[in-house]
Order: C-alpha cells, then sequence, then structure tokens
C-alpha cells in the first residue's frame, strides 16, 4: 500500500462542514490539486444531514468538522456513531477525517475516540490534505504535529513512561514514541521511515497502532474528561 | 466662566456634596434607616437614634410609620458606597475599583459594627488616576479598568464576606425581638400602676407590627441575594422568620378582635382567620410562583445579555478591528497573513486561555518566544510543547536560543516552520525545523555571532548541547539542557 489509488477508482468523499465557504474553498482546491483522484460526491452542512448523505452515497472517506450543529450536540462524534457499520461502495469502511480550527487536541480526541482515523487542521495546504485523505481511504492513520504531541503528553511517553510490551494499551511503546517525536517534530512518514531506517509501511503501523491505543485505552488522561462529556 | 452646559471639572465636585440618603449595611441596628439619615445630613449617628427613640416616645410610635416608610423606600447602600461613608475611600473615588454587582455588599465585621478603614483601599485609590467624584454623583469611569488592583484581590468590602453578612439579620431579628418584649413588659408594668396605655390595643397592634417587621426583613436587599443563592441553611432561616412573623400577625389580630370573649369565640375567630389566610394563599400563589418564575428569568437573561456583551466587545475590539485592517491591506499578502495569525493566536488564547496564560513556566516562555518571531518576520510557526517545569537559569538560555533558531529559520530557511519541544524528566529536548536550503556550520564567517555564540555557545555554558543538522531540505537545530538539580531522573 503506497496510498496511490488507481486512477480508475477516484476516492469518492463526502465534506461535511457548517460552513459554506469552507465546503467551497476544500471542492475548488482538491479539484485543482488532485483533479480526478478525489472527488467530492456530497456535502453536508449538519448532523442530520450528514448522516443522511453518507448512508446514500456510501464515500471511502469524510471530511468531517469537529463542531456542527445538529444531532444530540456533540458535533461530529454525533455523525460517527451515527454512521457505525456504513461500508463505502468498495466494501470497506467508510473512513472518517477529522478537520477542526481548535488547537485544543481535546477536542479532536473526541472524535478519535469515536472512530476517525485521523485528524488535520483547517489550515492545512491542499496537497497535504489530498496526501491525508488518500492515507485515510488505505484505512492508515494521519496524525498532525500537534495530535502527536497530544499522545506524548496523555501517554505519559514525554515523561519517560514506555510500554513493556507493545500490547498494552495505556503506554506507548519505545519504537512508537520515536514515531510519535518526529512526527511532533514536523517530519513525514517518510521522513520519519528514513529517520529510523524502517520502511514508510513500518511507519504507518506504528502510527496505526497508535491510533488504536489512543481509541481503547483507558488511561485517566484520555477518559476525564471524556466521562464528562458522557462521550466513552 | 462655566457655561450652564458644562460639566463641572472632576476637581470642582470634590467640594462637599451631600451623599445620597442610602439605608447602611454596616454599622445599623435595624435596617441601617438611622445610620443613612445620619451620613446624609452630615450629622452623627447617635444624635439621629436618639431623636427617632424621643420622637417615638413624643408621637406614641407614630414615627415609626415614618421608619418603615424609609426601609421600604430608601434603597440599601452597595459596597462602595458603603465604603465611601466609612471613609476607607479618601474623597476620591478609585476608578479602578468599580461599582460591585447590586446586593453584593458586604459587612465586613460580625455584629453589625462599624469595620475599621480598610487599608487596602486607600492604597487602590492612589494607583489610578482617581478622579474626585463623591459616592453616587453617576460618574463611574471604566469600572473594568485593571490597573490599580490589588495583588491580593479586591478588599473584604468588594468581596462580600459571606460570615458577616450572615450572622447580622439573626442579631438584627433577636434584637428587635428583644426590645418588643421589654416594650410589652413596660406597658405591662404601666397598666398594673395605673396608668391607663390602653393596653388591650397597644401590645396586639405592637405584636402585629413586630410580626409584620419580622416577615418584610428578607426582602431587604442584602438577605435577597442569599435567598436567590443560599443553601438550605439561610433559606430554613427565611421560612422560619416568615412563619414567625405570619404567627404573630395572626396572633395579634386574634388579641385585638376577641378581647374579652369566650375562649369558643376565640376559637371561632381563629378558624376564620386561618380559613381567610388560607384563602389569601390560594389566591395570591400562582401570581407569586409566576412573578418569582419571571424575576428568576429575566435574571437569567440578564446574565446572558451581559455575558453577550462581553463577548460582543472582544470581538468588536479584536476580530471586527483585524478584519478591518485586513480588507484596507488586501493588496499586501504578508501584512495580512500576519494579521490574520495574530488575530488568530489572540482569539485562541481568548477562547481556550491555553499555556501561554500562566506567567512564569517554561512552555508559556517557549510560546511567548515562538509569537513574537512569528509576528516580526510573518512565517508562521507550529509549535509543539509536551510538559511543562518551572522557568529557571537554563529554561531561559534555552529559550533565547530557540528563539535565535526560530529567527535564523524564519529568516534563512522557507516555511513550514516547526517547533517541538519535549519538557521530561529526563531534561529539555528542542528542536527547530524549517525546509530552506540549509547551510553548514563550518561555512558560516568567523563575524557571524548568531549562531556561533547565540545557540552553541549559550547552550554548553548552561550545560546543555546543540546540534545544527542538514538535511536534504533544510536545516534542523536541536537543543537539550539537563534536568533541573534535584529531580529525580
Amino acid at each position: 500500500m503506497t496510498g496511490q489509488p488507481t486512477p480508475s477508482s477516484p476516492i469518492r468523499v463526502v465534506l461535511v462542514d457548517d460552513h459554506r465557504m469552507f465546503r467551497t474553498g476544500v471542492r475548488s482546491e482538491l479539484a485543482e490539486e488532485v483533479g480526478e483522484a478525489v472527488t467530492v460526491v456530497g456535502e453536508a452542512p449538519d448532523v442530520d444531514s450528514a448522516v443522511a448523505v453518507i448512508r446514500a452515497e456510501r464515500p471511502d472517506v469524510v471530511l468531517l468538522d469537529v463542531h456542527l450543529p445538529g444531532g444530540s450536540g456533540n458535533g461530529g462524534v454525533d455523525v460517527l456513531h451515527g454512521c457505525v457499520g456504513v461500508e463505502s461502495g468498495a466494501g470497506a469502511p467508510v473512513r472518517f477525517l477529522a478537520l477542526s480550527v481548535s488547537d485544543a487536541a481535546e477536542d479532536v480526541i473526541a472524535v478519535i475516540r469515536a472512530g476517525a482515523r485521523g485528524y488535520v487542521t483547517k489550515t492545512i495546504s491542499a496537497t497535504d490534505l489530498a496526501t491525508a485523505i488518500r492515507r485515510v481511504s488505505d484505512g492508515d492513520a494521519v496524525f498532525s504535529p500537534r495530535l502527536a504531541g497530544f499522545v506524548l503528553d496523555a501517554f505519559g511517553a514525554a515523561a519517560g513512561e514506555i510500554a513493556e510490551v507493545d500490547e498494552e494499551l495505556d503506554r506507548l511503546s519505545a519504537r512508537e514514541r520515536e514515531v510519535m517525536r518526529l512526527i511532533a517534530r514536523g517530519y513525514q512518514y517518510k521522513e520519519v521511515a528514513k529517520e529510523l531506517f524502517i520502511s514508510v509501511k513500518t511507519v504507518e503501523t506504528h502510527v496505526s497502532s497508535v491510533l488504536r491505543k489512543l481509541q481503547l485505552s483507558s488511561r485517566h488522561e484520555l477518559t476525564a474528561w471524556a466521562m464528562g462529556r458522557r462521550l466513552v | 466662566m462655566p457655561t450652564p452646559y458644562e460639566r463641572p471639572a472632576p476637581v470642582a465636585a470634590a467640594a462637599p456634596q451631600r451623599p445620597p440618603l442610602r439605608r447602611a449595611v454596616s454599622g445599623r441596628r435595624l435596617a441601617g434607616v438611622c445610620v443613612g439619615i445620619a451620613h446624609h445630613l452630615g450629622l452623627s449617628t447617635g444624635l439621629v437614634r436618639l431623636a427617632f427613640l424621643a420622637s417615638l416616645v413624643l408621637t406614641a410610635g407614630g414615627s415609626l410609620a415614618a421608619y418603615v416608610f424609609l426601609w421600604a423606600l430608601v434603597p440599601e447602600e452597595n459596597g462602595y458606597e458603603a465604603a465611601a461613608r466609612l471613609g476607607s475611600l479618601p474623597n476620591a473615588m478609585p476608578a479602578a475599583v468599580g461599582v460591585p454587582a447590586p446586593g453584593v455588599v458586604a459587612v465586613g465585621v460580625p455584629g453589625g459594627m462599624p469595620p475599621p478603614a480598610h487599608p487596602a483601599a486607600p492604597a487602590l485609590g492612589a494607583g489610578s488616576d482617581g478622579f474626585a467624584a463623591p459616592a453616587g454623583t453617576g460618574v463611574v469611569a471604566s469600572p473594568w479598568a485593571p490597573a490599580g488592583r490589588p495583588a491580593s484581590g479586591p478588599p473584604a468590602w468588594v468581596r462580600g464576606e459571606p460570615a458577616g453578612g450572615r450572622r447580622d439579620p439573626r442579631w438584627r431579628t433577636l434584637l428587635a425581638a428583644g426590645g418588643l418584649a421589654v416594650l410589652i413588659g413596660l406597658v405591662g408594668t404601666a397598666q398594673s400602676v395605673g396608668i391607663d396605655v390602653q393596653a388591650g390595643l397597644l401590645i396586639p397592634l405592637l405584636v402585629i407590627a413586630a410580626g409584620a417587621i419580622i416577615a418584610w426583613s428578607h426582602l431587604d436587599e442584602a438577605e435577597r441575594e442569599s435567598w436567590l443563592v443560599a443553601g438550605t441553611g439561610s433559606r430554613r432561616l427565611v421560612w422560619a422568620r416568615l412563619g414567625l412573623g405570619l404567627g404573630l400577625v395572626v396572633v395579634g389580630i386574634l388579641v385585638l378582635t376577641t378581647r374579652g370573649q369566650s375562649p369558643a369565640v376565640v376559637w371561632d375567630a381563629l378558624l376564620a382567620a386561618l380559613t381567610v389566610l388560607g384563602g389569601a394563599v390560594i389566591i395570591a400563589a400562582p401570581w407569586a410562583v409566576r412573578l418569582w418564575g419571571d424575576l428568576r428569568r429575566e435574571q437569567v437573561a440578564a446574565a446572558r445579555a451581559t455575558e453577550r456583551a462581553d463577548i460582543a466587545a472582544h470581538l468588536h475590539d479584536s476580530v471586527l478591528q483585524t478584519l478591518a485592517l485586513i480588507q484596507r491591506r488586501a493588496a499586501d499578502p504578508t501584512a495580512v497573513t500576519q494579521l490574520a495569525r495574530a488575530q488568530e493566536r489572540e482569539l485562541r488564547t481568548w477562547l481556550y486561555a491555553g499555556p501561554s496564560g500562566e506567567g512564569d513556566s517554561l512552555a508559556a516562555a517557549v510560546a511567548e518566544v515562538a509569537h513574537e518571531v512569528e509576528d516580526l518576520h510573518a512565517v508562521p510557526i507550529d509549535l509543539v510543547v509536551t510538559g511543562d517545569r518551572p522557568l529557571e537559569e537554563r529554561g531561559i538560555a534555552l529559550t533565547r536560543a530557540l528563539r535565535e533558531a526560530l529567527l535564523n529559520a524564519v529568516r534563512h530557511g522557507r516555511p513550514p516552520v516547526t517547533a517541538y519541544v519535549e519538557i521530561g524528566p529526563s531534561g529539555v529536548e528542542a528542536f527547530v525545523r524549517d525546509h530552506g536550503d540549509g547551510f553548514d556550520v563550518d561555512e558560516i564567517a568567523e563575524d557571524r555571532l548568531g549562531v556561533r555564540e547565540s545557540i552553541l555557545a549559550r547552550m554548553e555554558r548552561h550545560g546543555g548541547t546543540a546540534r545544527i543538522r542538514r538535511r536534504e531540505d533544510g536545516v534542523e537545530v536541536e537543543l537539550t539542557v539537563p534536568p533541573t538539580e534535584g529531580d529525580p531522573s
């Protein structure tokens, strides 16, 4: 999996964001940047229409704003809960990429724990966004430097806590910590791979494993605030 | 010569002007009417009280009506006016103190004794550009001006000490009940001695008056506040007081209407009185409940409106101004980016009160430096910080070196510029990365001190290390600092 889709099968994307200007901007930027490789097949401004559009279109990837009107008031999380089990046209589960203007990673952790495969900020360039969409559609995870920093903090990795076995959910393994540190330093996946003398595929595996821990871990730092919001 | 349209200069307003008539909160015996009148007229409180008591005797209690009338109609002073009255504010009103919300009044000393002049208050006045309007002239300059607030928080009379405020009403009730008992005793004695004071009429009237006063007293503004916010304790007190007052009124009416009748008649009258009272309650209850609900709704709406106004004011001062600037400078993309970025940061800080809120932590210092460089050169810097520790000498050295590295990155490199600072038990590591053409440390001319002195030498002097790595696209500067002494590591 190199992340390059075959030209015959463009990635079908649904845009969920309550700002029409932002949807229009992303749509035209993507068209300019990657042409046919990514096709926007639907848009939705709120939770309820988003669930309806996603169920009808069955896209590969949903670009999901974290803050959305409608639903039960939890924004993007409600969309994720409403689309559990929906499969894309190709038979894979629909994948979600969270978009947020928020710096507060805590905001984004909610959608990640609800099932999103990654998070990017709205200031991301069109090229990077296209790369992120491709990566998510392949089932990999997309971490921004800020999210990586949050993960290092939340798992205590920055303070030196390291998992003894890779399977431990509440801590990062030494390798995962290295990968997260490099992503926090602004490295692309291929640069991380080069730095650590591993393949890009291995980097993707590590990132996906961190994402899994982020979603499943019951670490206090991750659950304390989520309990307060009844999101666990 | 001033025209009638000219406002008097603030200093001129310092000339003695009669303070407004307000019921005192502190130092009062019953409802603060006497203290208020004394202050208003510039007389001594004791004199006014004496005059009132004398008039009570002379008019056979008729001036009590005047007292109740004043009690009901004269508003209670707020903490600001109280301070002015007690002289803890010099004649000048400090602009910085602001007027506390109505009802946030306080009695500094339990038992209603006048608190001594608060030592913090004159200092407050000195810190501001103290304009000298006496209380209540309505000229209050920017009550939220931050300057001049003492570091230790507002003085007691602004904060509202709950202990003293709570104790006061109970104390007054006790006093009123005691006074009433003494009065009844006096009347009884007079009757037995042979002076006809029409005790049969006077005592029930007094009982009714006492009941009414006890029942009304919870409408006092200070107590209404505690009624609204207080826990069950003071609420029980309010109910007890209401019950006691009602009971006294009923007993008084009974005694008044059934003088010298048989117990059966008394029983009938009691039944009738209770029935009437019950009927009145049933009729009034829905109305009272609705009034109460309306009041609560209005309060919530007012609170929301205030919050909204605060947000609107902030957005106006920041975002709208920046948007206007951006429109004016639309032709200059660098300036627009810079403005947008600075505004974004400001708004985020306001919304989330991020790590930059704290004063002397390393994370806050690092964020501050990154923002400064960003503003100087209009290049966005993606800063990620994990962990934190107090700012000490090594941290300051690291922050300065980091600043130099960031400056180099934005000047000589190309965006995106990223910075990652990891503050952990094994020391601090900082990385600054740009995507420019890069440079070799060995190629730097001897006279270029930026990298050599500000980064490499500085870090070494403080027991840290600095490493500059040239990458395919750009440069990465790596700074490390050992852990603080005494840290377990």
